[in-house]
């Protein structure tokens, strides 16, 4: 039955994706203002908004671990796991998100790059988790998971600064199109394939969210198993 | 279609296939780490017995 209910969703994931593939390229009428390479927000943005959850699902899994290492280390261990999953795929979003951008900031504004406060604070949040991931990979002993779990927390900070950059500060970046001020939003013709696109994104995420985490718990059981092995030798 | 749009669409293309790239690949390096994950809990089991 649970593989049953897994394959079921990989598959309505795929379709899904298939479909918001189909709407974002033939289903939004061409932009009036920047033609066919506004085409690039319905991978952009969803991007930019999963990486932002998963963040957020990283920082609950650090905070987790850290009240829980003590009085209950098995659920410390789960939460654990979800911090690194959350950190992991948000990094992969983030990268969508910072290579994309570049590519719609050449065409739309002639540069690759600037370091307004949107974009320089997105990179300083994707080298805050990509450091996370290196002292998860190269840190060892029983210190590191409490280590990462800060910086965890410390890097999560950031992403409320990414959300707000440019209603706070005069940006290249353009003002948001959601949640802006008066007179934002986007053409309701495009609102169906933003949202679709939206809806697919997170399923996708969720999709190899839950595979991370799944290979986590297992590589923790491996890691368990081996020290109990090496203390019975020991004995 | 004239110059503008021909380039519009082949950045449309490097964004869509740069994201795939990096979601693939990624999901790719995920499933070899759970194969040689599955493989080294054969092994071990192995030794065990």
């Amino acid at each position: 039955m649970k593989k049953f209910a897994f394959g079921l969703y990989i598959v309505l994931t795929i379709a899904f994706m298939i479909w918001g593939y189909y709407m974002a390229i033939y289903g939004a009428p061409l932009d009036a203002a920047q033609g066919e390479v506004f085409r690039i927000i319905f991978y952009h943005v969803p991007s930019a908004s999963v990486a932002f959850v998963f963040f957020a699902i990283s920082l609950i899994g650090s905070i987790g671990y850290l009240s829980l290492r003590r009085g209950n280390p098995a659920f410390a261990q789960i939460a654990d796991a979800w911090a690194l999953a959350g950190a992991e795929v948000g990094v992969v979003f983030c990268t969508v998100v910072l290579i994309t951008g570049p590519i719609w900031g050449r065409r739309a504004w002639g540069i690759w790059w600037t370091w307004d406060a949107r974009l320089t604070t997105t990179l300083v949040l994707w080298l805050i988790y990509v450091s996370y991931l290196l002292l998860r990979r190269f840190a060892a002993g029983p210190q590191m998971q409490t280590l990462a779990a800060v910086l965890g927390i410390f890097g999560a900070l950031d992403v409320p600064i990414v959300y707000m950059s440019n209603r706070w500060w005069r940006t290249q970046h353009p003002a948001p199109v959601f949640g802006g001020s008066e007179g934002s939003g986007m053409d309701p013709s495009m609102l169906p394939a933003f949202f679709w696109n939206m809806g697919a994104w997170f399923a996708w995420g969720i999709l190899i969210l839950a595979l991370r985490y799944r290979v986590e718990r297992q590589q923790q059981k491996f890691a368990a198993q081996e020290a109990q092995q090496a203390l019975e030798a020991t004995n | 279609m004239d110059e503008k749009a021909i380039l519009d669409h082949q950045f449309v293309v490097a964004a869509y296939t740069v994201t795939w790239v990096i979601q693939l690949g990624y999901v790719a390096w995920l499933a070899w780490k759970w194969r040689a994950q599955k493989r080294t809990a054969v092994r071990a089991n192995r030794t065990q017995r």
